[in-house]
C-alpha cells in the first residue's frame, strides 16, 4: 500500500521539490504494483503518465537555475530576451513575464543574457543546487558596470520555432509615421506581411484572408472586441503604455484559441519600479500623459497613462449654435498595479477604459467603448514550474438615441461582457524541453440590442433581444523539443468546448431559412455543446546559425463571430455565438518557410508559404438584416474558404538604420452555396499584392528621418454589369460578388524628428515630431457610386469616395 | 418608422463626422455586359382602373437610351377561375392594360403570365411567370398633422391611426400626395413597413412621413391637401422596395455589404416585381 501510495504522489508531484529524484520510478511501480502491462500503458491513458515520468528522468540529478531578467532603469519584465548557456550552445527565452529557468548538470557555465536594443551580459556561475538568478540589462548607450560585452542582434528568427509570427517593439513601432501623429500599434501591424488592412484608415485587419473578426486581440489577457477608436482612425491601444507586441499569424500556440486566423497579444508596462517617471504627447488631435514609478520601490510600481481628443474643446467658440452643441471625442484610460511579493510570487492589477463619444446634445449621439480588468498572480512552485493565474473581465458596449428630455426619447444599446479565469504552468526540465499546460474557461454575456422609446403611436416602447450566454472553455498541453543541435519541435494539443446556455430562444428554419419554430430554454440549461481537438505542430530543421527550415500545422477553432458584412465595419455590430443554426468555424493551415540571416544576424529575411483551408465559414445573404434581428441565425449562409499566398519579410536594424520591406503574394476564395449562385468569390479582403516598405535612419542622433510607402492591390468590389428601370429608379444588374477591384492603393507617409539635447542632470526629454501622412496626396478610392449625369440625369456615372489626401500633423512627446 | 427615422438620424450623423474630410471626384471604369433580361413592373389594386404590367429589358450600366420595351408579347392576367389578357397600350411601348373598370379584390391571388417574347435572342421563346396575393386586413381610421419646428429641420410629421389584425403578419407601404403632385413619386421615396414592432392591434398615432419646409415641393402651406395612401402588401413586395432603395442609396465600406441584386418574384430569372395590394386614401386640408 506504501508502494502504491508513494507511486501515486509521486506520479502527480513529479519534479516538485524532494520529490523529483524518486519520481522516474515511478512508472516501474505502477507496472510492478497494478499489473497493468507496459504495452496497456503505451496504448491507454498512462501513456501521458509514463511520458511525464520519462521526461522527469531527464532531469533527474540537474539542479535548476532561474529568475527573471528586467531592464535596469525601469523594472521592466524583459519579454523573449535570450539565455544562453555558452558551454552547451543551447538556451532558452523569457517567458511573457521576464521569467527563465534552466535545469543543468551540476557544474560551471558562462551564461549569455541578452535582448535586442540592450547590452549582452556575461555571467559566470557554479552551480551545485538550485539558483536563482535574476538579470537587468541596459538599454544601449547606458553602460552598465558589470561587463558589458556587446550589443548584438540575436537569431531567434532562425532558432525559434515560431513561423508566421513577429514581435514589434514599441520603439520601433513609435518610429513609423504615424496618421495625425498618433502612433498606433494596430497600424503597425498592418504593415507586417500576411497582414491586409480591411479599409483604408481603418483599424481592423485582415491575417492571412482571415475576415476582421478572425484575430483575437488580447490586452493583458482580456479580449478587446473592438479596437478602434473614430470608427477605426485610431486604436485603443496608447503607445506609451505598452511593453510588447506579438503577432501570431500561423501557429498559435495551443494556450490561445477562439479565433481562426491570429492571435494579437499586447501586453502593458508593469509600471516603473526604480523611479517615479512620466512620458506623454500633445498632438495635433490628442495628447497623452503616463505616470509610473515606485510605490514601494522594487516591490510595487503604478502605470497610469491617459489620452483624450480635444477637437471638440474648441467647437465652445463657434458662433453656430448647433457646432457649438457638438461632441466629438475618444478618451483612454489604462492603469495598471504590479506587487512583486517575493521571488516566487507577484500579483497584478491591468485595467483599461475607453470610450467615443459622438453627439449633438440637442438631437441625438453615440458612445461606444471598451473596458477590460486582468487579475493575475505569477506563482512559481519551484525553480522550473512556473505558473501564472488570471481572471479577466471583458466588456464592449455601444449606446445611441436621443437625448433623454427629448420629446421622442429613442435609446438603442447593446453590450458584450466576458468573465474568464485562465491557469497556464510551464515547466522547464532541461534546456532541450519545455512543456506548458493549462486550462481556461469564459462566460459570454451578449446583450445583442435593447431599444427604449417613450413614443406613442404604437410602436413598441421597449424590446430586447435575447441574451445569449455561452460557456467557451479550453484545455491544452504543448510542447518544445530541441533533438539535437539541428532539429526542434513544438507540438501541441487544445481541446476547446463550447456550450449554449438558456435562457434562450432558439428560431428553427427550414431549408428555405424561412422560420418554423422557436425553441425556448430555460435559465442555466445546457442546451448545446461543440467541442473539438486543435492540433498545433511546428519544426524547425537548423540549416547553420543562419538560416533554418521551418514548417507548421495547426487547427483553429471559432465559436463567436461578428454580424458584419461590410468591410470597415462599424462600432454598431453585434458578435453572436455558434448555436444550434451555426456551426463552429474550423480553419487548418500548414505552413512553410525559409529563414535567413546576413551581416551578423542585422540583416534579417524569410520566405514563408501558407495554405490554409476553413471550413463553416459565414457569410451573410444578399441584403441581410443584421442590426436588431430576433432572427439573425436565418442571415447567416455557411460556405468555405481557401486562403494560400507566399510572405517575404526583410529586416535591418543596425546603428541608426532600421525598417522592414514586406510582400505578400496571395489569393483568398470563399465558396458558398446560396451566394453568387454557388460560384467561388474573391474574400472582401482579397488583395493579391500587398507591399510595405518602412524605413527610419537617425541622421545625428538628435534628428531621424523616417519613410512608409505602401502599395496594395484593390479589394475586391462588386460592380454592376446591367441596369433596369422600376419605380422611376434605375437599379444595378450585378452578374458576380466581388468581380472587380477598386484601383490599387499605394501612399507615401514621412516624417522627421528632432530631439532636444540630452543633459545628464536634465531628467526631461522632449522631442517634435512633424508628419505627412499620405505625402503625394494620392486620391486613394474608398468606394465607388453611381451618380446621375448632371447633363443626362437617365445616364449614371462613376465616382469614387476618397477619404484623404495629404495630412500633416507635429507632435511634441516627452519624457522625464 | 420613428425609429427608422431615428436610426437614420443616428447613422447621418455618424456619416457626415466620418465622411467631413472625404472627398467625391469622377472615375472612369470599364463595366462587362451581360445578356438581356425582362424587366417587369406590374401591379394590382383595389382602385377600379386600368392596371399595366410594363415589360422592358435590362441595358449595359452605362446605356444613355431609356430601357427598350418589350411590343407583341402575350400577358395573361390569372384571378380565381378567370383568365384576363391584357392589351398593349398603342402609344406607350412595353405597357399592357387591364381593362379601366378593373379592381383587384382583397384575399385574390393573381397569376401573371407572359409569353410569346424572346428576350435573350436566342431563338427560342420565354415564358415567366409571378404571383401575388392582395392583402387588406388593416382599416385607416384617419391621420394628423403635426408640425416640428427646430433648428435641425422643420416641416409637418404624418401621423397615422391604423386598426389592424394582430393575429396574421402584415406590411405596409405609404404614399403622400400633396394637391395633386404624388410626393412618393418613385420607389425609393416610397415608404414601408412591417408589423413586426407593433404593439397591438391600434395604433394610436404612428409617424408616417415628413414632409420638411425645406424641400419646396414638400413644404405644406394652408389651404394645401394632403393625401395620405394605405397599401397593405405582400412581404415580396416589402422586400423588394427595402432591397431596391439599399441599392440606389448606395454603398460606403463602413455600413454596406456588398451589392446585390434585388430578389424578384419573377421566375425565369427576370427582374422586377409584380405586386397586388390594397388602397385606402384619406386627405386632410391644412387650416
Amino acid at each position: 500500500l506504501y508502494n502504491r501510495a508513494v507511486a501515486l504522489f509521486t506520479i502527480f508531484t513529479t519534479d516538485i521539490g524532494p520529490m523529483r529524484h524518486i519520481a522516474p520510478v515511478s512508472v516501474f511501480y505502477f507496472i510492478k504494483e497494478f499489473n497493468i502491462p507496459l504495452h496497456v500503458m503505451l496504448r491507454k491513458r498512462y501513456l501521458l503518465i509514463l511520458i511525464v515520468s520519462l521526461i522527469s528522468l531527464k532531469s533527474f540529478g540537474r539542479e535548476t537555475i532561474s529568475g527573471y531578467v528586467r531592464d535596469a532603469a525601469t523594472g521592466e519584465a524583459l519579454i523573449a530576451a535570450n539565455v544562453i548557456i555558452e558551454e552547451l550552445g543551447t538556451g532558452t527565452a523569457t517567458n511573457e513575464y521576464g521569467y527563465y529557468a534552466l535545469s543543468l548538470e551540476p557544474g560551471d557555465y558562462s551564461l549569455i543574457f541578452s535582448y535586442v536594443g540592450y547590452s549582452t551580459i556575461y555571467r559566470s556561475i557554479t552551480l551545485r543546487e538550485g539558483m536563482v538568478l535574476n538579470m537587468e540589462l541596459s538599454e544601449l548607450l547606458h553602460e552598465l558596470e558589470e561587463v558589458t560585452i556587446s550589443s548584438t542582434q540575436n537569431n531567434s528568427n532562425i532558432t525559434g520555432l515560431e513561423t508566421g509570427s513577429t514581435s514589434l517593439s514599441i520603439q520601433s513601432i513609435r518610429k513609423i509615421p504615424a496618421f495625425l501623429g498618433e502612433v498606433d500599434v494596430i497600424k503597425a501591424i498592418q504593415l507586417l506581411p500576411g497582414v491586409q488592412v480591411t479599409s483604408e484608415g481603418s483599424s481592423g485587419f485582415s491575417v492571412r484572408g482571415g475576415g476582421r473578426d478572425q484575430n483575437m486581440i488580447l490586452l493583458d489577457e482580456a479580449a478587446v472586441y473592438n479596437a478602434s477608436h473614430l470608427m477605426g482612425f485610431f486604436s485603443i491601444f496608447n503607445n506609451d503604455a505598452i511593453k510588447d507586441v506579438k503577432l501570431y499569424k500561423g501557429d498559435i500556440p495551443a494556450s490561445s484559441g477562439g479565433r481562426l486566423a491570429s492571435l494579437l497579444d499586447i501586453r502593458t508596462k508593469e509600471g516603473n519600479s526604480k523611479q517615479f517617471s512620466g512620458s506623454g504627447g500633445i498632438g495635433t488631435i490628442a495628447s497623452r500623459l503616463t505616470l509610473e514609478g515606485p510605490i514601494v520601490e522594487d516591490k510595487v510600481s503604478f502605470l497610469l497613462a491617459g489620452r483624450r481628443t480635444y477637437a471638440d474643446l474648441f467647437v465652445f467658440f463657434s458662433k453656430d449654435e448647433d457646432v457649438r452643441n457638438t461632441r466629438l471625442y475618444f478618451w483612454d484610460l489604462n492603469g495598471k498595479i504590479n506587487y512583486r511579493i517575493n521571488d516566487n510570487n507577484r500579483i497584478y492589477l491591468s485595467a483599461y477604459s475607453g470610450k467615443d463619444t459622438y453627439a449633438n446634445k440637442e438631437y441625438a449621439g453615440m458612445g461606444f467603448g471598451n473596458r477590460t480588468l486582468t487579475l493575475g498572480w505569477n506563482h512559481i512552485f519551484n525553480n522550473n514550474l512556473f505558473s501564472n493565474f488570471t481572471l479577466v473581465n471583458s466588456h464592449y458596449f455601444y449606446d445611441l438615441g436621443t437625448p433623454e428630455d427629448a420629446e421622442e426619447y429613442f435609446n438603442w444599446k447593446s453590450n458584450l461582457n466576458d468573465y474568464g479565469l485562465k491557469g497556464d504552468f510551464s515547466w522547464y526540465p532541461s534546456p532541450e524541453h519545455t512543456f506548458r499546460f493549462g486550462v481556461s474557461t469564459t462566460y459570454h454575456i451578449i446583450k445583442p440590442g435593447e431599444i427604449t422609446a417613450n413614443s406613442t403611436g404604437g410602436i413598441n416602447q421597449s424590446f430586447e433581444l435575447s441574451h445569449n450566454h455561452s460557456l467557451e472553455s479550453g484545455l491544452y498541453f504543448s510542447g518544445e523539443s530541441k533533438l539535437g543541435q539541428k532539429f526542434a519541435l513544438r507540438y501541441g494539443l487544445r481541446y476547446s468546448m463550447f456550450n449554449n446556455i438558456g435562457p434562450a430562444t432558439i428560431p428553427v428554419f427550414n431549408d428555405n431559412y424561412r422560420l418554423v419554430d422557436t425553441i425556448k430554454y430555460e435559465k442555466g440549461d445546457f442546451f448545446n455543446f461543440y467541442h473539438g481537438l486543435e492540433p498545433r505542430l511546428a519544426a524547425n530543421y537548423m540549416l547553420s546559425n543562419l538560416h533554418s527550415l521551418k514548417a507548421s500545422y495547426s487547427r483553429t477553432r471559432q465559436y463567436l463571430q461578428l454580424a458584419s458584412n461590410s468591410a470597415a465595419g462599424t462600432p454598431l455590430e453585434i458578435w453572436f455565438p455558434a448555436s444550434p443554426n451555426i456551426e463552429p468555424q474550423i480553419s487548418d493551415q500548414v505552413s512553410a518557410g525559409y529563414f535567413r540571416n546576413f551581416l551578423e544576424n542585422k540583416l534579417q529575411s524569410s520566405v514563408e508559404l501558407y495554405y490554409k483551408k476553413m471550413n463553416n465559414s459565414i457569410d451573410f445573404r444578399d441584403h441581410a438584416q443584421l442590426m436588431l434581428n430576433p432572427r439573425l441565425d436565418g442571415e447567416i449562409r455557411i460556405g468555405e474558404a481557401t486562403s494560400y499566398g507566399a510572405e517575404f519579410y526583410l529586416k535591418y536594424a543596425s546603428g541608426g538604420f532600421s525598417g522592414w520591406i514586406s510582400y505578400t503574394l496571395s489569393k483568398t476564395m470563399r465558396t458558398f452555396a446560396e451566394i453568387n449562385e454557388g460560384n467561388p468569390y474573391p474574400a472582401p479582403y482579397d488583395r493579391p499584392n500587398d507591399l510595405a516598405i518602412v524605413l527610419s535612419y537617425d541622421i545625428t542622433p538628435r534628428f531621424g528621418l523616417a519613410v512608409n510607402w505602401i502599395y496594395s492591390t484593390g479589394l475586391p468590389f462588386t460592380l454592376p454589369s446591367g441596369r433596369y428601370e422600376v419605380g422611376n429608379n434605375i437599379l444595378p444588374l450585378y452578374t458576380g460578388r466581388n468581380m472587380y477591384r477598386l484601383p490599387d492603393y499605394h501612399r507615401l507617409d514621412l516624417s522627421i524628428t528632432f530631439r532636444g539635447k540630452e543633459k545628464p542632470e536634465k531628467r526631461w526629454r522632449g522631442e517634435w515630431n512633424l508628419s505627412l501622412y499620405n505625402a503625394y496626396a494620392r486620391k486613394n478610392t474608398w468606394t465607388i457610386n453611381f451618380v446621375p449625369d448632371e447633363a443626362q440625369p437617365d445616364v449614371r456615372r462613376a465616382e469614387m469616395t476618397y477619404l484623404f489626401t495629404i495630412i500633416p500633423a507635429i507632435t511634441y512627446n516627452f519624457k522625464f | 418608422m420613428r425609429l427608422r427615422y431615428t436610426y437614420r438620424c443616428c447613422f447621418i450623423l455618424i456619416t457626415v463626422l466620418l465622411l467631413a474630410s472625404a472627398c467625391t471626384e469622377k472615375i472612369d471604369i470599364e463595366l462587362d455586359s451581360t445578356y438581356a433580361r425582362l424587366v417587369v413592373e406590374g401591379a394590382v389594386t383595389t382602385d377600379s382602373i386600368n392596371h399595366y404590367v410594363l415589360l422592358s429589358v435590362t441595358s449595359n450600366y452605362f446605356s444613355n437610351r431609356p430601357s427598350p420595351k418589350v411590343q407583341d408579347a402575350i400577358v395573361e392576367l390569372t384571378f380565381g377561375n378567370e383568365t384576363m389578357q391584357l392589351i398593349e397600350n398603342g402609344t406607350i411601348p412595353g405597357r399592357y392594360e387591364t381593362p379601366s373598370a378593373f379592381r383587384g379584390v382583397i384575399g385574390t391571388t393573381y397569376e401573371l403570365d407572359i409569353s410569346q417574347l424572346d428576350v435573350n435572342q436566342d431563338g427560342e421563346e420565354e415564358q415567366y411567370h409571378a404571383s401575388s396575393t392582395m392583402t387588406g386586413g388593416a382599416e385607416l381610421e384617419k391621420i394628423e398633422l403635426k408640425y416640428y419646428p427646430t433648428s435641425f429641420v422643420s416641416g409637418y410629421t404624418v401621423f397615422m391611426y391604423l386598426y389592424h389584425a394582430e393575429e396574421i403578419r402584415e406590411w405596409f407601404g405609404f404614399k403622400l400626395t400633396k394637391n395633386s403632385d404624388i410626393l412618393t413619386d418613385s420607389l425609393y421615396k416610397y415608404s414601408v413597413l412591417s408589423d413586426e414592432i407593433f404593439d397591438s392591434g391600434y395604433l394610436p398615432g404612428l409617424p408616417v412621413g415628413f414632409l420638411s419646409d425645406d424641400d419646396p415641393r414638400e413644404a405644406l402651406l394652408p389651404g394645401d391637401t394632403l393625401t395620405f395612401e394605405l397599401n397593405c402588401i405582400e412581404e415580396a413586395y416589402f422586400n423588394f422596395v427595402g432591397d431596391a432603395q439599399t441599392e440606389i442609396a448606395g454603398y460606403y465600406p463602413l455600413f454596406s455589404g456588398p451589392p446585390s441584386n434585388v430578389v424578384s418574384n419573377i421566375d425565369n430569372g427576370a427582374m422586377g416585381i409584380f405586386a397586388a395590394y390594397s388602397i385606402q386614401r384619406i386627405s386632410v386640408v391644412l387650416p
